[in-house]
């Protein structure tokens, strides 16, 4: 078959539906990420327009442009916006559109989680533009503390908007990550060993395990927090037992995490951006691979760093202090692998080059300064004043902007198969450095003059006048410089001249390609012997183009190949859904559960919780077959059973990385009732959980007979035996597990008067939901069983329930003991 | 999977070491306890008994990732794991020294 003609054929198969409707069910990396891309950067402007009107308030003393009530807002959404509306997203998406074209396969692992994560951010990000439109926008700051932000100080909807919005947005984010991490363990093209990964896909995958054990315990808090808003359980409320400074933990348990989560990705941009622009290879791979790993597990141990100031033991404080000076090992050792890597090549200053020296300059300055609030006396002094705002902006904007900068003119050729033109690019880029530097040096220096963060206004007699007003001109200059970015991305979208393949000569495979990239990536699929594929095969594109690669010849399915972890040897074959509009779909209906709680009309949550339910059953079902699939040829003599076929599924590899985020938040609330019981004022409560031993055994030994009742089933189906007695007594373990948490529900000691009984109330809603959900899966694989989907080949769902069982045995055990010991301690 | 758990395992320990430091600090300094262990502070003798087991964990990592039977069979995964060994240890270490440097509950 001739190039063309398999181009065709493929394209039949795997392209997004035509035109405007297309955009809604399309479940295509390709045409995901770039939305994901267009629209993080739509919300980067807004941003950045809620900053210039920041530095327009804080040019002048006495400005009258805005009042505090409406500053607020501005600052409160200029900080969320950019963390979770603009730089998470931008990762996601940078992801998404890059991954499996740089991994040298055709899709990510879990399409349709792709589209249902892209909407859940659009539909949440919007829920927060409105708040802001209709002036009631959040206002406490990005870190909502309480009780600043509890029902007593906040009571209006603004705080509401936050928990509720911000919550439904990080959806996205675990969506997201658990796609990527499924994608790179196993989706990558055969031969790609761990060794030969393209090092973006190594800080993705780093990324990717922060995002999943980073992002539950700020959903935690979000839950705590707006429930005690709503409903008004005490979790935060020192008199009644709760703790303000549980929320600070949970928090910055995320929110430290949360800027090497943004760092890392671009550290992906520049190890891969730099050599080419050097003209060599990276340095230091092994290096950086260990650097970014003890980077990711350094952040968690920092969050206190933000807390110095809250009356935490010399202990305590020295440990997170050590802690945050040693980050800087890791970091370092990326900072020299580079300059190693410039010193080896021939550095060339284009465009994503000038970027990435800008990137160089601001960092490390950012990283000084970092190590200088991470010395506690001067943390004291420093703490909650503008030198603080300035060192975040050079780590985040110097850490990340720059970079993503240097990718978006590095990849923009790939984007849109095009070539620069027009040469505005420099000079937005001398606009945007010079800018920030005259911003945010200034913003240092009024910091240690004394200006606090969030002020709205001061006295001209404070001092602070001129460098305000540098400040504000130099953050003009940014804006002027972001604006020639955009025109030069629309003129070299409509206008430039087409490009060459691979116009920067670079190794990797995403260049392997047509540009822009066809939907179904590449005809047939490599076999990857070297980290720089491309660079030791310049042909490599013509003869995947031929189909001289795995899965060359076209068929009726969109079909991949997965591989085995470490050694990127083939081991299963994919069938991916089509197109569909169920993603949009159920993102809706998870819209109207959050908008539902916010608006508190109780009455429509139900619904939407069924609604979902509905849908995601629908979703599982369509992937069924009814027929055994033969083991598949991917040529070169080649064959793979199917993933119906397997013991680990992609979905099972799905599912352990969601229960790994769902732990992290298990975990978390565990911490937040040890943290209340230890150091809460207002301890012990008024009245403790009456425990009992029928409860607890009735529990714990229905997640047992779950347990090995699935076990028993998977063995029966296995076997050629009906699986379904075997099913029905797991479903009656399950059932017997959300009657013991139901009780604990019911008979928890009033949870409005003391956090004891709030904490035990959530923590017994947390394994009824559990039990509910695994019922239902139960129910759903007997139905599965009973319309003829499974057959001793066909068992890959058995063991995807088996690992949920196994999960709400575990943590249902731990709920109820931990309920009623603290009932048989009292 | 093997080969991403030796390369995660070390930093991880390292994590939960930390946190269950902090944590018997807290519980110590939470609830008040006291005592004396031939002649020594409770509280000090709590606080060193945890340290050193956490930096004999890392000890036990770092051996094992650099025996034969422990490691992996891929070069490149046995230079990661062992640089990700050698920082758990040098965390523990360091992260954990006021244990033995400052007062506990001022």
């Amino acid at each position: 078959m001739k190039a063309l003609e398999r181009h065709r054929r493929m394209t039949e198969t795997w392209a997004s539906d035509p035109g405007f409707k297309g955009w809604f069910s399309t479940v295509s990396h390709t045409d995901l990420g770039r939305m994901f891309l267009v629209t993080a950067f739509f919300f980067f402007l807004v941003g950045g327009i809620l900053a210039m009107l920041i530095r327009a308030q804080l040019a002048t003393p006495h400005s009258a442009f805005a009042g505090p009530e409406i500053y607020n807002q501005l600052f409160t959404m200029h900080g969320t916006i950019m963390m979770f509306l603009f730089a998470i997203p931008t990762f996601e998406g940078l992801a998404v559109y890059l991954l499996p074209k740089m991994l040298g396969t055709r899709d990510l692992a879990f399409p349709r989680l792709t589209a249902y994560g892209y909407w859940c951010y659009v539909f949440g990000g919007s829920m927060l533009l409105f708040s802001m439109l209709f002036g009631i926008a959040p206002d406490g700051g990005w870190f909502m503390y309480p009780p600043l932000t509890g029902p007593l100080y906040s009571p209006g909807i603004n705080t509401d908007f936050w928990l509720i919005g911000i919550t439904f947005v990080e959806i996205s984010a675990i969506a997201a990550a658990a796609e990527i991490t499924v994608s790179i363990l196993k989706y990558r093209a055969p031969g790609m060993s761990l060794d030969k990964m393209p090092i973006f896909a190594w800080y993705a995958l780093v990324t990717a395990l922060m995002i999943l054990t980073g992002f539950p315990p700020l959903i935690l808090g979000s839950v705590l927090l707006e429930v005690e808003r709503a409903f008004g359980l005490p979790f935060f409320q020192a008199e009644l037992g709760g703790d303000s400074l549980l929320w600070q933990h949970l928090f910055w348990l995320f929110g430290h995490p949360e800027v090497y989560i943004i760092f890392l990705p671009a550290a992906g941009v520049i190890s891969t951006v730099l050599p080419v622009m050097c003209r060599t290879t990276l340095l230091g791979y092994g290096w950086i691979v260990a650097a970014a790993v003890a980077l990711a597990f350094l952040s968690f141990g920092l969050w206190v760093h933000h807390m110095f100031t809250t009356g935490i033991p010399h202990m305590g404080l020295a440990f997170f202090s050590a802690a945050s000076t040693l980050v800087a090992v890791p970091t370092g050792v990326q900072i020299f692998a580079w300059i190693g890597t410039m010193w080896k090549g021939r550095p060339d200053l284009r465009l994503p080059m000038l970027h990435i020296l800008g990137f160089f300059i601001t960092f490390v300055i950012g990283g000084l300064t970092g190590v200088m609030v991470a010395v506690v006396p001067f943390d004291w002094q420093a703490h909650d004043t503008a030198f603080v705002t300035a060192h975040l902006h050079y780590v985040l904007f110097g850490g990340f902007v720059f970079p993503i900068l240097a990718g978006l003119y590095y990849w923009l050729p790939h984007f849109t198969g095009r070539l620069r033109f027009f040469r505005l690019g420099e000079l937005a880029f001398v606009l945007i450095f010079v800018g920030f530097h005259v911003t945010f040096l200034a913003m240092h220096w009024v910091g240690l003059l004394g200006q606090r963060r969030r002020i709205s206004t001061y006295q001209p007699e404070d001092g602070w006048t001129v460098i305000n007003l540098i400040s504000s001109i130099g953050g003009f200059v940014v804006a002027l410089g972001i604006g020639i970015v955009i025109i030069e991305v629309i003129l070299h979208a409509v206008a430039a001249r087409r490009s060459a393949r691979n116009p920067w000569g670079a190794g990797s495979l995403e260049w392997a390609m047509l540009t822009p990239a066809p939907a179904y990536n590449f005809a047939s699929l490599p076999h990857v012997t070297s980290r720089n594929p491309l660079a030791d095969n310049p042909d490599l594109a013509v003869e995947l183009a031929q189909g001289k690669g795995y899965l060359a010849a076209p068929s009726r399915w969109r079909e991949t190949l997965t591989v085995e972890v470490a050694s990127g040897k083939p081991d299963y074959h994919v069938i991916y859904p089509g197109n569909t509009r169920l993603p949009i779909v159920m993102s809706a209906v998870t819209g109207i559960f959050f908008l539902s709680l916010l608006v508190k009309f109780y009455w429509t949550v139900p619904v939407a919780v069924i609604g979902v339910a509905v849908l995601a059953w629908r979703w599982v079902w369509e992937l069924g077959r009814k027929d055994d699939l033969p083991a598949q040829s991917i040529g070169h003599d080649v064959e793979l059973p199917n993933t119906v076929a397997v013991d680990h599924a992609p979905g099972w590899w799905g599912s352990l990385f969601l229960l790994t985020a769902n732990a992290t938040f298990f975990g978390s609330l565990i911490f937040g009732f040890a943290f209340l019981w230890t150091v809460a004022p207002g301890w012990p409560p008024p009245v403790w959980f009456e425990p009992s031993a029928i409860e607890l055994g009735l529990g714990i030994l229905g997640g047992l007979v779950a347990v090995v009742a699935m076990r028993l089933a998977l063995r029966a189906n296995d076997r050629a035996r009906s699986p379904l007695p075997m099913l029905g007594v797991a479903f009656a373990g399950t059932l017997a597990v959300a009657a013991a948490c139901g009780l604990l529900m019911l008979r928890t000691p009033a949870p409005a008067e003391h956090a004891y009984g709030a904490t035990l109330l959530v923590m017994g809603g947390y394994g009824l939901f559990h039990a509910a959900l695994v019922s239902l899966m139960v129910v759903f694989l007997i139905a599965r069983v009973s319309r003829g989907f499974t057959s001793p080949v066909r068992r890959a769902e058995f063991p995807i329930v088996v690992l949920w069982t196994d999960y709400l045995a575990l943590v249902g055990a731990f709920t109820l003991l931990a309920a009623h010991l603290t009932g048989y301690l009292a | 999977m093997t080969d991403i758990l030796r390369i995660l395992i070390s930093p991880l320990v390292w994590l939960a070491s930390f946190s269950a430091v902090y944590g018997l600090h807290g519980l110590i300094c939470g609830h008040g306890i006291e005592g004396d262990v031939l002649g020594f502070p409770l509280q000090r003798v709590l606080m060193v008994a945890a340290y050193a087991a956490a930096i004999l964990l890392q000890v036990m990592l770092v051996a094992g990732l650099s025996a034969q039977r422990f490691s992996s069979p891929s070069a490149f995964v046995r230079f990661v794991s062992r640089v990700t060994a050698w920082v758990g240890l040098v965390a523990t270490v360091w992260s954990l020294l006021p244990v033995v440097t400052t007062t506990y509950c001022l």
